[in-house]
């Protein structure tokens, strides 16, 4: 039975050729790019050539660019670097967060920082009015991601952005994961007005233990070394991950506009066809198949009466990978993100999430809907 | 075979009736664990001696510490029985004592052999002083001493210091078999355990709903019924798939009465499989009123299935105490991974509290689940565990 792959927004297929590349541009640099000798600034020029090639992807020059060890340390970073303010002051959360933001925004707790976290609509979208009356004098940061990980709700980041402009007093950072965004839907850091944004480069087809943090200004990280990136994300660069993270982010942001149209018709089909089996419905219900509050290249599906798990259990054995929620929430009970939207429990713990990618083909989702529509009906409970 | 542990037995002693099968038990038991070990068994005027090298003591010493029967036991000198040999053993036994922590100490002697000529009281005060002259860091305390420096003279002279605490209980085997249903939760491996602790052999029965439940949580069952096994010997685990039966229940069953049905199911099976494994009683997990379905009428309800023994060691035991054992045995790390599925959407969200017996049995037989419990009997799988 073939294996086919729905698990994109998880980690995506590398791009074999990508990698290849990038491992033989490091091997051809084998030295420190940090070194001072002939050698060293060899593989200083690889790697800054790398950085120029993300920034180009990004809209954005590369004096704003620093590459980190994954998206997770990426959203780390602006929100750890609190800590070395004298006085703990506040921060806005939205409630829909990936983990590597809202559970590391909740540590600042810990050191006396208040966290207020804001609940999106129904629809898993937030509103950057709520966002904003959250903010009091003291907020340094708010945070919101530009696509969720689990919906694919398309969130309001230049209103917000805009909003926040708008507030009397000083402005709070407005700090975005934007892991789903990067060469899926036109994201443009400079453009949109956020000051931190975080990518990854394995979901998109890049090379794993890469990521890329957009910073407009500098940031006195907490974590201190050799004062690598400009003393942003301390630690030996990696020179093959940004390669690969380069080319990679070239190829799926050169390609967008067409593989973006290809995704919407593909997600289209998969929300009409999920509307077929009975009872069985998209996360939010409000989601059209052509709906474009939502990124095209996921969905959060419920089959209620049938616990997420074991949907995606049984995907599996009929050769369909897909997740239950977000892959890193898999095995934990709570759905935040839905919970968060006043989801009923009985359709959260129900949902399953199901990625596509530029490899995902018309016949790959007819088959899902057929395995989804022969296993709910066969185990609903 | 240059150390030697002295064995203490426990409720055997008053078993006097039942004693020689009790300790034939105990020693075929102990032979078992400590197969692949280099060890020899001698049993003498009601004392266990075990033989082995010093290399196997670790090995030796957990299974002993885990070996249901054995109150305690403690690793002793064996000297020939002249003064200057039995005081030597009790400073290195006293030694090793305060290394260990301990401050103070006391003396206890017991002679057999009435021949020799120091009695207990002369022995005890002999082998005290010389232990304060060459261990000054100990001090003695005959009231609550940290250390009980022990001498006895039988055939020859034994000498030990601290004793470890065994599982104390009866000899696996004794009491017959029962057989546990084991589930992936805290529950079950505790009642086990504590069941072999009463002599009886575990056999193990567990519910396999796949693919409502993962077979990571099979994986969990399995590795839960290899942890029982190290306190109970051996433990055969069947695994039954219970999906065809658990969506028949929720077809033709009143929603509030799953979960009862499913355990009457289970109970029914469970009698069935203990006929074919010489089975005399039925283990469980349960503690009253901890779920709905273990209210006194609803354990009655499912009681109505076997007319063999119900054992229910946790009947009347706090959750939290029930948490304590399973850490001290070593099973809770394991029944806590995060394999169980959300039962959520298959429980009933009102069950029924108090089974009125007669009616519910009348509704149960009208499922007619039996054909479906002979597939899931038919189908049923068995590991091994232990030995």
């Amino acid at each position: 039975m073939p294996n086919i792959y729905l698990d994109w927004a998880s980690t995506a297929p590398p791009h074999i050729d990508i990698l290849e590349t990038a491992l033989r541009a490091a091997a051809a640099d084998p030295a420190n790019p940090s070194s001072i000798h002939a050698g060293g600034k060899s593989a200083r020029a690889v790697f800054e050539k790398a950085r120029d090639g993300l920034a180009a992807c990004l809209g954005t020059e590369p004096c704003k660019v620093f590459f980190t060890s994954g998206g997770s340390e990426a959203d780390a970073i602006p929100i750890l670097a609190l800590l070395r303010r004298r006085r703990a002051g506040s921060i806005v959360l939205s409630a829909i967060e990936h983990p590597a933001a809202f559970e590391q925004a909740l540590v600042l707790e810990r050191f006396g920082w208040k966290v207020r976290i804001v609940k999106p609509g129904p629809n898993g979208i937030l509103d950057p009015g709520a966002l904003v009356q959250a903010v009091e004098q003291d907020t340094e940061l708010v945070i919101c991601m530009a696509v969720n990980n689990e919906t694919g709700a398309i969130q309001p980041v230049a209103r917000l952005a805009e909003a926040l402009s708008g507030i009397a007093g000083k402005r709070p950072r407005l700090v975005c994961d934007a892991v789903q965004a990067l060469g899926k839907i036109p994201f443009d850091p400079e453009r949109l007005g956020v000051d931190c944004a975080s990518f990854s480069a394995h979901k998109i087809g890049g090379p794993r233990g890469i990521g890329a943090l957009y910073s407009r200004t500098p940031i006195e990280s907490l974590m201190v070394g050799g004062g690598q990136e400009r003393g942003v994300r301390p630690g030996t660069e990696n020179l093959q991950g940004a390669v690969g993270f380069a080319l990679a982010s070239a190829r799926s942001v050169n390609g967008l506009e067409e593989s973006r149209l290809r995704a919407r018709d593909l997600m289209e089909r998969l929300l009409v066809g999920i509307r077929s089996i009975s009872g069985a419905l998209a996360m939010p219900p409000s989601r059209s198949p052509c709906d474009d509050r939502f990124s095209p290249w996921l969905a959060s599906l419920s089959f209620p009466g049938l616990a997420a798990e074991t949907t995606v259990r049984l995907m599996s054995d009929s050769g369909y990978f897909l997740s239950a929620g977000s892959a890193c929430s898999s095995g934990k009970k709570e759905r935040r993100v839905l919970d968060a939207m006043g989801i009923p429990e009985e359709l959260s713990l129900a949902s399953v999430r199901v990625s596509i990618g530029p490899a995902t083909t018309t016949d790959e989702i007819d088959g899902a809907l057929a395995a989804f529509d022969e296993i709910y009906h066969r185990y609903k409970t | 075979m240059d150390i030697i542990y002295l064995i203490k037995i426990g409720e055997i002693i008053l078993k006097l009736g039942n004693r020689r099968e009790f300790e034939d038990r105990l020693r075929y038991d102990l032979k078992r664990r400590l197969s692949g070990i280099p060890a020899r068994i001698e049993i003498s005027v009601g004392r266990y001696f075990l033989h082995t090298g010093e290399e196997h003591a670790p090995a030796v010493e957990l299974i002993l510490s885990r070996t249901p029967g054995v109150n305690g036991f403690a690793k002793a000198f064996k000297r020939e029985k002249n003064m200057d040999e039995i005081a030597a053993a009790a400073v290195l036994a006293a030694r090793e004592a305060s290394d260990g922590g301990a401050s103070s100490f006391k003396v206890e002697s017991r002679r057999s052999d009435k021949s020799f000529p120091l009695d207990s009281y002369a022995i005890s005060a002999a082998v005290g002083e010389i232990i304060l002259e060459k261990v000054p860091a100990l001090r003695v305390d005959v009231r609550n001493p940290d250390v009980v420096i022990n001498v006895e003279i039988r055939d020859k002279a034994f000498i030990y210091g601290r004793v470890q605490v065994g599982q104390k209980g009866l000899p696996v085997g004794v009491s017959g078999k029962g057989l546990l249903l084991l589930s992936g939760g805290i529950d079950s491996p505790v009642a086990g355990w504590m069941m072999a602790k009463r002599g009886l052999s575990i056999e193990a029965l567990y519910f396999h709903a796949y693919p409502y439940t993962s077979d990571e949580a099979l994986g969990k069952v399995k590795r839960l019924a290899e942890l029982v096994a190290d306190y109970a010997g051996e433990v055969k685990l069947h695994v039954a798939s219970f999906t065809e039966v658990q969506l028949a229940i929720k077809k033709r069953a009143d929603e509030s009465r799953t979960t009862l049905y499913m355990r009457g199911a289970m109970m029914r099976v469970a009698h069935r499989v203990a006929a074919m494994s010489g089975a005399h009683s039925i283990i469980t997990g349960e503690s009253l009123g901890q779920v709905a379905s273990q209210t006194a009428e609803n354990l009655r309800f499912t009681g109505s299935f076997t007319d063999l023994a119900i054992l229910r060691p946790l009947v009347g035991i706090d959750k939290e105490d029930t948490i304590r054992m399973a850490k001290a045995i070593g099973t809770y790390e394991t029944s806590i991974l995060p394999f169980e599925d959300c039962c959520v959407l298959f429980s009933p969200r009102h069950p029924i509290l108090k089974a009125v017996l007669d009616e519910e049995r009348k509704a149960y037989d009208a499922m007619e689940l039996d054909p479906l419990l002979d597939e899931t009997i038919l189908s049923m799988l068995t590991f091994r565990y232990g030995f």
